[in-house]
């Protein structure tokens, strides 16, 4: 209640209006539908009190810094510099609209500007948008405006190709996002060694796009996909997703033929935050900048032809276009895309290189170190990965959570959760931040899980 | 370049040595070990051009940065349909906490009571304020929102073996999102005119409806700030028709505890989070627009949801309330719409939002309506001398006695007098050091300003507002129509941008003297 300026001067503004009561005001509602009844809530708490709740509340739950974690499937358990959260909060940026006046909106407008600068130099594509939701809704998306460029070439018509490694969550994002458009979905199969099975991708050959991982979902980096383009074609998309960080040491898909690149920008710029805010990168070439979604800055002048910024493109969007927009994003992540600009560009080309290459010395090294537990497999054993990657154990992959978490150490997202015949594997997730006593932790938490389930 | 900026003003100018920047731990391999983890023909070769900089120079140039932005902090915004109120700084506090920041979606039940028991208590919240059912916290924005219950009642239709409903009524005064959102579902679109008064036009409606109707999407009070007295009946027309009632929440700062969408018929409703609740814009986003459904639709709602029971002597202690939070899965989930549980940090603000307020969330709403009010009065009653030098008065956008949230003012009447658009009037309340309204929406009005002052801006803003405002349309109109003159930058010239679509940064190569 202390959010009210204008409380307890309620007549002394009424009476300049020449009224009685607010209830004059809502004298428009008709009384069959006019609520009577105060609304069934808890009364009103100061700011002290409501933090104290807060820190009560998010107090109890049991967060990945306070113990050894592995538990990663698409989010990184980083570290976020100080510098970011305290110049993103500052008021100018935090509490201010999308940029429409651009003239007192220059420095979000090109703040952006420059994240599609290092998107675009990140994927190694020509244009990025100014963030989509997630990593899922920007493949969802990228999918659909693949659609709208390539159905009319296209011998296989609204028929795309998708690697049957997609978490099952983005896959059902993409399929509530592509039903409309009567889009059908055909699944890409993969070989033992978790590698797409290129021999067959040629059948997409025709339809209007691909979407594959690199590294997929279980941390393969797979060395296949750079002939995928060649097979598929000019006429079919080649739509990749990345883990943002990989491409520190791993090629960007734009120099192998990526026509458009998506995935989750949440590594650069915030906190795993129980999955949300977090922000979507999308990045493409020129051949699908009038139909793809979301906000974009462009470099213009003002009338004095100094250099200034603008959002550009937007007869594509809802608010001009309505029923044929080419999206129906308003809203999207730019505080959060500010952030992951502020992190990378502190990261450098260098930053961003060792970082890189922290997480790949961590996957290699847990790697190596739970292969060498008796009982545990490797399920690719011959697979490079990156951040994640699949053991076999000797019993329910979920018991054995529950057994290590015990031990306060979470072991990794067990695989049954997300495809049934795989409740023995669990996917480990590594980062930059895992160390050696984290790996040992794990070792012998699993090793002691085993010796329980033998007995 | 301009004031203040020079070397902070282009980051990629930035280009020190490599052992400048932000340091951190090495890798736990040696580099030629790492160089084994990724097959040879996948290595990059050069690394990203980013800036190579350090942390004093960066912090200066996003300060710069900030300093050529303009947000609720800086001063009045009455961005109309946006409801731009102040942001509760213990809310950012709150979110820093591990418990939210350092939280995976993905964790046992058992480590996540507390941030459960924080999303079961807003789905509660919402309900009740909405009249609604059953809430989801998933969707991250209100046309994902709006997309999410489109998909529902899709759903809804074709298990009763209606799936030839195909067709989506909106006015023409809805927000662009609606039928985006509808679109996207495969939905046709069908727009009906508003009556002269921005009312909804009953026999416009009766004259579209049929068995081909899926639903109507409409927002109440209207863009126009009027509240549709007789939304009732248009709820009725549609459902005797077969059709299901979708509720544009974009304007619910302005009825909470006065009426609600359950009430007036709704079948299910999005909230703005990061309108009525509180959560900052950003520049754009995060938003998060939850929607709440009747029983009917609910089996349909994004998996999952937090629900509740009694604790058993089994359990865990849980956070202290007696209760066990758990997820559940809606008996005919539509599946995913955002790949984890929706913007939970956005959740969190605004649950610290709401309970500033509890039961006593009406007296927001009672202000955000009196200072609408007020402010409309104010700029509509001009004091005689100030009158006199007007060149022309605004017209109302709707002719009510009573605006709701938020009311549309006509420019035209000046434009067809002395050339000044409404365009020209935004960008000189920019010189005043506000923001501007609104412009050119809803489109049945022409030289449309919308206003929204929201209930977080006192009388002395609102009275400073109004006079400003009354103040330009006296002014000479050259100065008027070359505004702004005193922002960072003068008029943008976005037709330049349009043809021209420079995106991204030409390099370091070309910026370095």
């Amino acid at each position: 209640m202390d959010q009210l300026p204008n409380l307890g001067r309620e007549q002394e503004m009424l009476s300049i209006m020449g009224l009685k009561s607010i209830d004059q005001l809502f004298s428009n509602i008709p009384d069959e539908v006019r609520r009577t009844e105060p609304l069934p809530l808890p009364p009103p708490q100061s700011e002290e009190e409501i933090w104290r709740d807060a820190q009560h509340l998010l107090g109890s739950n049991i967060n990945l810094d306070s113990r050894p974690s592995f538990l990663s499937a698409g989010l990184s358990r980083n570290f976020v510099p100080t510098m970011v959260g305290m110049l993103a909060t500052r008021g100018e940026f935090l509490t201010s609209y999308t940029p429409y006046q651009a003239e007192v909106s220059q420095g979000m407008l090109q703040a952006m500007w420059e994240f599609q600068t290092m998107i675009s130099e990140l994927v190694s594509l020509p244009i990025s948008n100014v963030s989509m939701y997630d990593a899922s809704t920007s493949a969802a998306e990228a999918i659909t405006c693949a659609v709208r460029v390539h159905n009319k070439k296209a011998t296989q018509k609204e028929t795309i190709y998708i690697s049957e490694l997609v978490p099952p969550h983005r896959m059902s994002v993409i399929e509530n996002y592509v039903q409309g458009a009567g889009i059908n979905i055909q699944i890409l199969k993969h070989d033992q060694n978790g590698h797409l099975d290129i021999d067959s991708a040629s059948i997409a050959n025709g339809s209007c796009a691909v979407y594959v991982e690199q590294p997929n979902s279980f941390g393969i980096l797979d060395e296949g996909l750079l002939k995928l383009k060649e097979l598929i074609g000019d006429n079919t998309a080649l739509i990749v997703g990345v883990d943002a960080v990989s491409l520190g040491i791993v090629s960007p898909p734009g120099e192998w033929g990526a026509d458009i690149v998506v995935g989750e920008g949440q590594p650069f710029g915030i906190g795993p935050t129980f999955g949300g805010p977090i922000y979507g990168i999308f990045a493409c070439t020129d051949k699908y900048i009038r139909q793809m979604p979301g906000r974009i800055v462009g470099q213009t002048h003002d009338s004095n032809e100094k250099m200034a910024f603008t959002l550009t493109l937007s007869t594509r969007e809802q608010h001009i276009r309505r029923h044929r927009a080419t999206s129906n994003i308003c809203s999207n992540e730019t505080l959060i895309a500010l952030m992951g600009a502020m992190h990378m560009s502190l990261l450098g080309p260098d930053g961003i290189t060792v970082l890189s290459q922290r997480v790949a010395a961590s996957t290699e090294v847990t790697k190596k170190a739970l292969q060498s537990i008796k009982g545990v497999e490797l399920v690719h054993p011959n697979s490079h990965n990156f951040r994640d990657f699949v053991i076999k154990l000797p019993g329910d992959s979920g018991e054995a959570v529950a057994f290590i978490d015990s031990k306060g150490v979470m072991a990794g997202l067990p695989l049954g959760q997300w495809w049934s015949e795989m409740s023995s594997c669990l996917l480990i997730g590594c980062d930059e931040r895992t160390s050696e006593s984290d790996i040992s932790s794990l070792v012998s938490a699993i090793k002691e899980w085993i010796k329980e389930v033998e007995f | 370049m301009d004031k203040g900026g020079g070397i902070l003003s282009d980051i990629f100018a930035f280009n020190g040595s490599s052992n400048a920047g932000w340091s951190q731990p090495k890798p736990i391999l040696s580099f030629s070990q790492i160089k084994e983890t990724v097959p040879k023909s996948m290595l990059r070769s050069i690394p990203p051009a980013w800036p190579r900089a350090s942390e004093p120079e960066l912090v200066r140039h996003y300060t710069w940065l900030s300093r050529r932005n303009f947000g609720i902090d800086t001063g009045f915004y009455p961005l109309g349909s946006c409801t731009m109120k102040h942001n509760p700084r213990v809310n950012e506090r709150i979110v820093n906490l591990p418990g939210i920041d350092r939280m995976h979606p993905l964790q046992p039940e058992h480590q996540i009571q507390g941030i459960l028991s924080i999303f079961f208590e807003m789905q509660e919240m919402l309900a009740i304020c909405s009249g609604m059912d059953q809430v989801t916290l998933q969707p991250v924005a209100g046309a994902q929102g709006e997309f999410t219950a489109m998909r529902c009642i899709q759903e809804f239709h074709r298990e009763r073996g209606e799936g030839h409903r195909n067709k989506v009524i909106v006015p023409d005064s809805a927000h662009g999102t609606n039928p985006a959102s509808a679109s996207m579902c495969g939905y046709e679109i069908i727009e009906i005119p508003s009556g002269k008064d921005g009312r909804i036009d009953l026999d416009a409606l009766q004259s579209v409806v049929g068995d081909d109707t899926a639903a109507m999407m409409i927002t109440n009070p209207s863009t126009l700030g009027v509240f549709e007295p007789e939304i009732a009946k248009a709820s009725e027309i549609v459902h005797s028709a077969g059709g299901q009632m979708y509720y544009d929440g974009a304007n619910f700062n302005a009825i909470i505890g006065k009426t609600d969408p359950g009430m007036m018929g709704f079948d299910a409703v999005h909230y703005n989070l990061h309108k009525t609740f509180s959560q900052p814009h950003g520049g754009g986003g995060p938003g998060s627009g939850p929607i709440g459904v009747k029983a009917h639709l609910a089996k349909y709602l994004p998996t999952p949801l937090a629900s509740r029971r009694k604790l058993n002597d089994s359990d865990a202690e849980g956070v202290g309330d007696g209760f066990w939070y758990s997820w559940v899965t809606p008996e005919k989930t539509i599946g995913k719409v955002q790949q984890w549980h929706g913007n939970a940090g956005a959740v969190v603000r605004c649950w610290a939002f709401y309970r500033r307020y509890g039961r006593e969330l009406e007296r927001m709403s009672e202000h955000a309506v009196l200072n609408a009010n007020y402010l409309r009065y104010k700029i509509m009653n001009p004091d005689p001398e100030v009158a006199s030098n007007i060149h022309a008065m605004p017209l109302d956008g709707a002719p009510t006695d009573f605006v709701m949230h938020e009311f549309t003012l006509s420019m035209i009447q000046l434009k067809d007098k002395v050339g000044i658009t409404g365009k020209d009037i935004a960008k000189r309340l920019l010189d005043y050091g506000v923001m501007a309204p609104t412009l050119y929406f809803p489109m049945i009005v022409p030289e449309c300003l919308m206003i929204e002052p929201t209930e977080t801006e006192s009388k002395e803003v609102l009275d400073q507002f109004a006079k400003d405002f009354l103040n330009i349309l006296t002014e000479d109109p050259e100065i008027v129509t070359t505004a702004p003159h005193t922002t960072d930058v003068g008029r943008v010239d976005e037709v330049w941008a349009a043809r021209n679509l420079i995106l991204r940064h030409p390099g370091n190569n070309t910026v370095q003297d």
